[in-house]
């Protein structure tokens, strides 16, 4: 993984470097993954795809004549399946990147930073942001402990399984303060 | 650039394929939901011939519409001769029967000196409305398709056009 290579000029390879990333390395922590949003996609779009291959088949084998009204029905068909699968894909997964802890990333357009929205079955969700310049190499290799401790740090329940990157002393005013944060500025003689 | 196909989850890799196959089938079945609309085998064709001239040059790119079969004269419409699959685009100089009646077609090129009787099949000196004409033109765009043309006279540029899209769409994760 850290030895590809990619383009910093290109916001969606950052983007999509930094997901592959974040989720291998929640699996890691062994956070479950929640794969059912997904799997609804890829089988929408798997049977619009089924459809369209059987049209195909049919109009070939048949020709346009015989073929007809059945045509029309796949048609519909398919402009209803995928009329559903754009709308799954903005409305309901909404940029998931990993969905358990539901954590969903965005980037802006020319805007060279990293958005995530986490939001945890028991908190508020919050986000927050960091530029990519922070994980990635000026030559565009991906360095995965900056971006771990980053996530470690600001995330108080990814900072509580891999405590060993959490800079609780360091992190971001972002992120809520929690107990052991308190502890720390308590012995630091800081509010 | 291909080991980052390779570092993908399985379902992300089944996502990836999914992107590509979706932007075949999405082509495919608008062109199908076209045939359907216009009610015409082929609702997009390419002018193949001079014979059309000056009306239509080489290249042209005709829109077919085929629901109504009350063909007039001086209709231009696209026809297959039977036996042979390559659209003819000529004008309408007479018709016969029509109505409760089979109609009856014939046609000519505006820019040939003999109408089409040489053209159609053997024996057959008119065209059947319902069964040979796959519709009459409401609209053209000129010289566009004659991309077309290039691809069927240079079938590598096809091939090559092929790779390259296939290319784009599985390296691009936009």
């Amino acid at each position: 993984m850290a030895d590809t290579k990619i383009s910093t000029h290109s916001l969606a390879d950052l983007k999509n470097t930094t997901d592959d990333a974040l989720g291998n390395y929640l699996r890691g922590l062994k956070f479950e993954q929640d794969n059912t949003k997904l799997d609804v996609r890829l089988a929408i779009g798997y049977a619009s795809v089924v459809i369209a291959a059987a049209t195909f088949a049919a109009d070939y084998k048949l020709g346009w004549e015989a073929t007809k009204t059945w045509t029309a029905v796949a048609v519909v068909a398919y402009a209803l399946l995928n009329g559903a699968f754009t709308y799954w894909m903005w409305a309901v997964e909404k940029g998931c990147a990993f969905a358990g802890i539901n954590v969903v990333s965005k980037t802006k357009k020319h805007d060279p930073t990293y958005y995530l929205t986490v939001s945890l079955a028991d908190s508020d969700s919050r986000q927050i942001t960091a530029p990519f310049t922070t994980w990635f190499t000026a030559d565009g290799y991906f360095v995965a402990k900056p971006f771990q401790q980053w996530l470690a740090s600001s995330i108080e329940e990814i900072g509580n399984a891999d405590s060993k990157n959490a800079l609780r002393d360091q992190r971001e005013d972002l992120a809520a303060p929690s107990p052991e944060v308190e502890l720390i500025a308590q012995s630091n003689g800081t509010t | 650039m291909f080991s980052s196909l390779g570092n993908l989850q399985p379902r992300q890799l089944a996502a990836q394929v999914l992107n590509f196959a979706l932007v075949l089938s999405t082509a495919f079945m608008l062109w199908k939901g076209l045939s359907v609309f216009t009610n015409s085998s082929s609702p997009i064709v390419v002018v193949l011939s001079g014979s059309m001239e000056p009306a239509f040059q080489r290249g042209d790119l005709l829109f077919l519409w085929n629901r109504g079969q009350e063909t007039q004269v001086g209709e231009i419409v696209v026809y297959n001769v039977r036996g042979k699959d390559i659209p003819i685009v000529h004008r309408v100089i007479r018709r016969f029967g029509g109505g409760s009646a089979p109609l009856q077609l014939l046609t000519k090129g505006d820019n040939n000196a003999a109408d089409d009787t040489e053209l159609y099949a053997r024996g057959q000196s008119y065209l059947d409305r319902s069964k040979d004409v796959i519709g009459s033109v409401v609209g053209y765009v000129p010289f566009v398709g004659y991309v077309t043309i290039l691809l069927s006279e240079y079938p590598w540029l096809k091939t090559a056009m092929l790779v390259f899209m296939a290319l784009t769409v599985v390296l691009q994760r936009e």
